[in-house]
Parts: C-alpha cells; structure tokens; sequence
C-alpha cells in the first residue's frame, strides 16, 4: 500500500514528462531528446527571476513557462521545419545536438553549483495511518498530483473538443491532407511544440525543490519520461498517463524489494523488454507508421 | 477563373510539368486527362500550393496564388480533394467533415454545409460518429468529396474521384458533381477515365508527359480520332 501511494507520487511526474514527449512525436514525428533539458533551462529561467530579481515566485515561474514555450516554438520554426523533408532520424540529430547546446549554456551561466528552488505550497503534509506505518505525503506531492491530473483532463478535452484541437489531430494523421483544408500546419506544429516543452518546464520546476536546479536535473526525468511513454504506447495519451504511474509504481517495488539503485535501470529494462514483445505498448495500436 | 500560364515544374533535376497552359472557366466542369505520370496529379499541387513551380504563373480570380502557402489558396477558395482520399483515419465522420470547414468563421455556415452534405450522401449521416478509416471504400470516396465541400470552395479540384470505385457509386460521385455544377460550383476534374470524364466535362485538356498536346471541347474531343484511339479504348 506504501509502495504503491508513493509510486503514484512518482508516477504522476513521469506522467507529465511523458504527455509533453507523445504530444509533440505524435503531433509532429519528432523524439525530442533535449525535451528534458529545456525544462531544465527553464527551470534555470525561473530560478534566476526568483533567485537574482527577486520576482515572486509565481511570477518567475510564469517567465520559466513563457521562456518554454518560446524556446519550443522557435526550436520548431527555425531548426525542424526546414528539414521536414528529411527523415526524421535528422531531426532526431538536431534535437541531440540541441541537447548537448543547452547544457553547455546553462553550465556556462550558471556554473556547476546546485542551486535551489522553494516548494510550490509549504504546509503541514498529509500523514496517512496505514496501520503498522504512516505515510508522510508532502503539499508540494500532492500538487504535483492534482495539476498533473487536471493538464491531463484538460489536455484531453481540448483536444477533443476544440477547432486547434481538432487542427492537431488532423495534422498528426494526414500532414499533406491538413494543409488541403486549409489547416496551417507549420502553426500547429509550432503549438505542439511550445505546450509540450512547457510540460517539460512545469516537470523540472515542481521537481526542483527535490532535484534542485542543476545542468543534469532532467536526465533521470526524461528517460523515466521516455519509458513512461514507451509503456504507454508512444503515441496515446492515455497510455502516456498509465505508463508513467504504472512506473513510479513499479519502480517503488523495486526500491522496496530489491534495490534503490536498480530503480532507474528497470526503466531501461522495461523499455527493451516490452520493445522486444509488445513493441505497440499498452494503449498503443500496432504498427501505425506516419506517412 | 483559374489560369495557368506557362507553368513549369521540377521534382529534384526531372522536369514534371515542361509549361502548361490552361483555363478553367466559372461555371464549368473542365478536365485534365492523361495517363499515370503524365503529371495531372502534379498539375493540382502546383495550384493548391504543395510543391513550388520555378517559372509561370497560376491565376486566380486576378489574384496571383503560385508558391502561395497552401492554408492562403484554399483561403481564396480553392479546394483539393486528393488523389487516395488522404481522410483523417482516426477521426470520426463528423470530425473529417469539420475539418473542411477549418477555413470558416461563420458557425451557422458550418452547419448549413454539413445539412447539405448530408442530404447529398446520407450514408455520411449514419455512419457520422464511425471513425472514417472503418469505411468503405465508396463511402471513404464520398466523405472526401464531402469533406472538400465543407468550405464552399469556389473552385473544386478532384484529382481521381473515380479511382478503385464499384461502377454504382463511380455514377452516383459524377451525378454529385453534375449537380454542384448547377448549384454553381466550379468544378476542375482529373482523371483517368477519359470517357467518363468528358461525358460530364465542358472542356478538356489532354497531358502528356509535362505537356498538353490538345485540347478542345468535351463534345469535339470525344469525337477526335487521335483521343478515341489513345484514351477512349479505340
């Protein structure tokens, strides 16, 4: 029961991470390796308006968010829309090659030091009697676990129910069938772009107060993100959802039962057994290549 | 409406279109006929904007549209209705229908074309909330065309509408396109099937190999030895 409670704690991260990972592969074709560090400098962005012009809090992170957008829409514009036409393992460069740029700035301003970030909402934590033990669940987890869950929900709805909803969806199943109605698919991309590297923003700057901001904050997150969304089946959003609480569980399990240390290599073991049998994924459907 | 002028289009060093001229006249039913590859396919993503010619000009309503961004033509009212339907899979419908009507602001508007795609193929109407990929291949047929009509396109382009069509549902997507002439819709037609085509059709291009070698009226060119022998099956 321990477990399990702390896994969907977990869990809940991952499932952030990874809903901002499907939404622009699914959206645009693009694994987007250096999804985790741009959260990373943007949570860097945020620490710097809080920290150094003493914004308030939510203000900075609200700069931490803008800057996400910004760099995910120019990231799109500038570098990816003008090799669309070629194959996407390209794109995949230019996102290793962004990767490896944006932790170099970031340790170049801000030096190798830790820095910090304050919890979101500081009060007293939630403590579960779960009979033979207690459960201390922090304010800062808890809301983790309820905006996770409303950006989920309202994801969903927007999606499904809105005209640039509509617009994404298309987009992702026919690119050259989209543009034909008259759809501006550059746009949309452009906007899968900025709302999943805020995803990525919001993950790094509610985990800061336990990873603290640092240049390699993300990288756990983003392959925890990566497998969550594997799990799932890459390009489902529920599945992303399930996936990434199916892994703080599992992970939490084997923290219990095995190893601490092994917690993140079961993510990459997860990744390559279920590539090797159920390559489609939970809630994936086989196969379904884009065109 | 539409004109062409010496249009000229590369894919990579191959010269797919080597100079066309033609016209499309408000009201009419015009076709572009030929043979696979002889660039009738490539002569609409000329006009709607999905590859850039290097030399010519497209006009449309006074309007100069070549190298245009596709979402801008089909702003001016150009639709293209592509060659294999090209529907959304995963989308319902209903939904492949609204995505037609992406260009429309009005919502009153939406609804009135959607009634009267209903009333033109009502088989769209029951099957509204089925994902379009589930379809038929007539049906997926006529949700395309559906689907082009949802922005009240002035100029409607279709690009094959008869291809891999059962001969019933061939007659009734050409007896839809009679119809939408007389409710005055512009309507440019590419196809392969010459003798039907000019059977509905004004006027008529013949394209051959990036060029068009003849042309005429719909009457005179079914009536042509050269066009009975090579398209008409003698």
């Amino acid at each position: 029961m321990q477990q399990l409670i702390l896994g969907l704690r977990d869990g809940s991260l991952f499932a952030l991470v990874a809903l901002g990972l499907v939404i622009i592969h699914r959206t645009t074709g693009v694994l987007n390796f250096a999804y985790g560090h741009m959260g990373m400098f943007a949570a860097y962005i945020t620490f710097s308006c809080y920290a150094f012009f003493g914004f308030p809090l939510l203000l900075a992170i609200f700069m931490g968010l803008l800057f996400a957008v910004i760099l995910g829409m120019l990231t799109e514009k500038f570098l990816l829309r003008p090799i669309r036409n070629l194959s996407n393992s390209s794109m995949l460069i230019i996102t290793l090659g962004m990767l490896m740029t944006l932790e170099g700035t970031a340790l170049w301003i801000w030096k190798q030091d830790t820095r910090q970030l304050p919890n979101l909402i500081n009060g007293k934590p939630l403590i579960v009697n779960l009979g033979e033990t207690f459960l201390v669940i922090t304010q800062q987890d808890l809301l983790i676990f309820i905006l996770t869950a409303i950006i989920v929900f309202g994801t969903f709805f927007y999606l499904k129910y809105t005209k640039v909803g509509l617009a994404v969806r298309a987009s992702s199943q026919n690119e050259e069938a989209a543009k034909l109605m008259g759809i501006p698919v550059g746009g949309v991309y452009g906007f899968a772009w900025g709302f999943g590297v805020a995803l990525s923003a919001l993950a790094a700057i509610l985990a800061a107060p336990k990873t603290y901001v640092h240049p390699n904050m993300m990288v756990d997150l983003q392959i925890q993100g990566l497998t969550a969304a594997v799990l799932g089946g890459f390009d489902s959003l529920p599945g992303a959802i399930v996936g990434g609480l199916l892994l703080g569980v599992i992970e939490q399990f084997v923290g219990e039962w095995i190893s601490a240390e092994l917690k993140l290599a079961v993510a990459l073991i997860i990744i390559i057994v279920l590539l090797l049998i159920k390559p489609s994924g939970i809630l994936g459907r086989s196969s379904k290549r884009r065109v | 409406m539409l004109k062409l002028n010496d249009v000229k289009l590369k894919y990579g060093y191959v010269e797919a279109l080597k100079g066309i001229n033609l016209e499309v006249k408000e009201g009419s039913i015009t076709a572009l006929l030929g043979a696979n590859g002889a660039g009738k396919s490539t002569t609409l993503r000329a006009i709607s904007g999905l590859n850039h010619i290097y030399s010519g000009e497209i006009i449309f309503l006074d309007q100069v549209i070549q190298n245009r961004s596709t979402d801008y033509i089909v702003k001016q009212g150009i639709i293209h209705c592509p060659e294999g339907r090209k529907l959304f899979p995963d989308l319902s419908v209903y939904e492949n229908l609204l995505t037609g009507a992406y260009v429309l602001t009005d919502k009153e508007r939406v609804k009135e074309n959607l009634e009267r795609v209903y009333t033109l193929f009502p088989i769209l109407n029951e099957r509204r909330k089925q994902m379009a990929g589930t379809l038929s291949g007539g049906e997926q047929q006529m949700l395309a065309v559906g689907r082009s009509l949802m922005a009240d396109p002035k100029l409607l382009m279709l690009d094959e509408p008869s291809l891999g069509l059962a001969p019933i549902i061939f007659e009734q997507i050409f007896d839809t396109l009679i119809e939408l002439k007389k409710a005055g819709t512009t309507i440019f037609l590419v196809e392969q099937n010459a003798n039907a085509a000019l059977h509905i059709s004004d006027y008529a291009y013949i394209l051959e190999v990036g060029k068009i070698p003849l042309e005429g009226p719909a009457s005179e060119l079914l009536k042509n030895d050269q066009v009975k022998q090579k398209y008409l099956g003698g």
